[in-house]
């Protein structure tokens, strides 16, 4: 019985990494640069259904992707922002018209990549098998892929809390979330600040994608999933904190895989009831003021 | 060293800011007073680059500023302490004024040690996230992050709104300080007697107009400014 408790625990750990880190990257999107980005999960596929690509037809190996989807995701995020999103902020009578607006030109974000995704690689679901050997864990059997995407997500979101903190563009980045106009009075280009945001969340996205090739099957159309989660644990986390959402996505991972032990199938409706109850009883989050 | 225009200024339909005219020398201490409303915030907005003036110049030390965006400005070496100071919340004093020192990042240290030696009380604090200080200590940080910079010209927006007396008396006294350091100072306050008591010169600032201006003994001693904004 024991036994049992403690592999839901760490299963639920192992799942709540990846969520943290998705969830961060969508707080970077949504909680600084005011864009609820529905395509977050997009970024996610492309960054599995790439690493699949290299891994089945070159033999890249997994994390080789890694340093190639972060990268290139982020290029593609802050290029997005530079070319659609500054321009919808700009033409955005007030922040509340521009966040229905970029809502709505993210949707659309998110039929393009489906799409490109699709034309490339069809609809079938994708899959291989990396590093599947058995580690024995406090009396539990695990993935030895499971431990490694769970290290690097704890790793990366580490490192991201460590830049927020102690670098200078790290600072700009807080100051813009917290106040945007005194943020600019202070010498900072809120455009690259916002435009470098959402990049990084990009990033995130696409590096969980990768990471989560590792260990689960990826396919077109996997990404809303993701987003949905993305969006529940921010609201968990409390919009704008960044720390919030890396502890929500732990949190919600936790209550996934509790939930799926008893019902497997069940965990997406008790991620929409606990979305549903935290909006009537703490809209702002656990974090969140 | 500032000289705004003819400035005329417009939210959506609303015009506030109808052809203001003004000059600070160098090494002055200029202020501008006014009732509630008049525009004052609006005007330093507009020199700030945080809203964009229909028609009209601001012009910093021979280069025009207006349409540039407001980072660019601040790199001019302007600096500003907003109305009711604007700190950021969810950082700590020192992230707060790290943050002052945005575009002069390198001589972020000297300028830490030069703002602590202003105000004793932040270095005390500094691990404190600006959210939990008191009204006065706020607006000290605002004040300091501020002259992080190093600026050559400090914009300051009622400085003294809210704050009990002896706290007044401190920040009046710090702006002069700063005059003395070689910063020009333009300050728009409602607390009009102090005001015309440390800057040079001032403007009267009324339903968006400049109503009057002149060295502020003169203006001590016009009915208008004693009936309106001294109660006598
Ligand atoms: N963002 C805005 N949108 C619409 N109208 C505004 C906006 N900001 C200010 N106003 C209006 O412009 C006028 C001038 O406001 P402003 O804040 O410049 O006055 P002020 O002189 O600074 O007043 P106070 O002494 O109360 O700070 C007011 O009538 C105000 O309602
Ligand atoms: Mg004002």
């Amino acid at each position: 019985m024991t036994i049992k408790i403690i592999e839901v625990l760490i299963t639920g750990l192992l799942m709540g990494g990846l969520y943290a880190l998705v969830a961060v990257g969508l707080s970077l999107q949504y909680g600084v640069a005011r864009i609820l980005n529905i395509s977050h999960g997009e970024f996610i596929m492309l960054g599995g259904l790439t690493t699949w690509a290299l891994y089945t037809a070159l033999g890249v190996n997994p994390l080789l992707s890694l340093a190639i989807c972060g990268p290139v995701a982020f290029i593609l995020g802050f290029v997005i922002h530079r070319t659609l999103f500054k321009r919808l902020l700009a033409s955005s009578a007030s922040p509340a018209i521009f966040e229905s607006n970029s809502m709505l030109a993210a949707f659309g974000l998110m039929f393009i990549l489906q799409n490109i995704a699709l034309l490339i690689w069809g609809p079938e679901i994708r899959g291989y098998s990396y590093l599947v050997i058995p580690v024995h864990f406090l009396g539990t059997l695990f993935g030895a892929n499971r431990l490694l995407t769970f290290g690097l997500a704890l790793v990366i979101g580490l490192g991201f809390y460590l830049f927020l903190s102690l670098t200078r563009t790290g600072k700009a980045i807080r100051a813009a979330a917290q106040d945007p106009p005194t943020a600019g009075l202070m010498g900072v280009n809120i455009n690259n600040v916002l435009a470098l945001c959402f990049g990084l969340g990009a990033a995130m996205a696409g590096i969980a994608g990768v990471l989560i090739s590792m260990c689960y099957p990826v396919h077109g159309v996997m990404g809303l999933e993701y987003t949905i989660i993305a969006i529940i644990v921010v609201v968990l986390g409390g919009l704008g904190s960044i720390p919030g959402s890396f502890i929500g996505g732990f949190i919600l991972g936790l209550i996934g895989s509790v939930v799926t032990f008893f019902e497997p199938g069940l965990a997406l409706v008790a991620y929409y009831v606990i979305f549903i109850l935290l909006l009537l009883v703490r809209p702002t989050g656990i974090l969140g003021r | 060293m500032l000289e705004v225009q003819d400035l005329k200024t417009f939210y959506g339909k609303i015009q506030v800011l109808w052809g203001v005219s003004l000059q600070v020398q160098e090494g002055e201490i200029v202020a501008i007073v006014g009732p509630n409303g008049a525009g004052k915030t609006t005007l330093l907005n507009s020199i700030l680059g945080l809203v964009r003036p229909t028609s009209g110049s601001v012009t910093f030390l021979g280069r025009r500023i207006d349409g540039l965006p407001s980072y660019a400005i601040a790199e001019q070496g302007i600096s500003v302490v907003p109305e009711s100071g604007r700190v950021f919340p969810d950082m700590n004093v020192r992230e707060n004024l790290e943050m002052g020192a945005y575009y002069a990042w390198e001589r972020r240290k000297e300028a830490l040690a030069y703002v602590y030696q202003l105000f004793p009380r932040l270095k005390e604090r500094e691990r404190q996230l600006a959210r939990t200080l008191s009204g006065g200590e706020r607006q000290m940080l605002a004040i300091a992050r501020a002259l992080m910079s190093r600026p050559r010209l400090c914009l300051f927006d009622e400085p003294s709104y809210g704050l009990a007396p002896l706290m007044v008396r401190e920040i009046f006294e710090i702006v002069q300080k700063i005059r003395e350091q070689g910063v020009t100072v333009l300050l728009v306050e409602q607390n009009v007697r102090r005001a015309l008591e440390i800057a040079d010169r001032a403007y009267v600032l009324e339903n968006g107009r400049i109503c009057m201006e002149g060295e502020c003994t003169e203006l001590l001693e016009s009915d208008h400014i004693r009936r309106a904004y001294l109660g006598m």
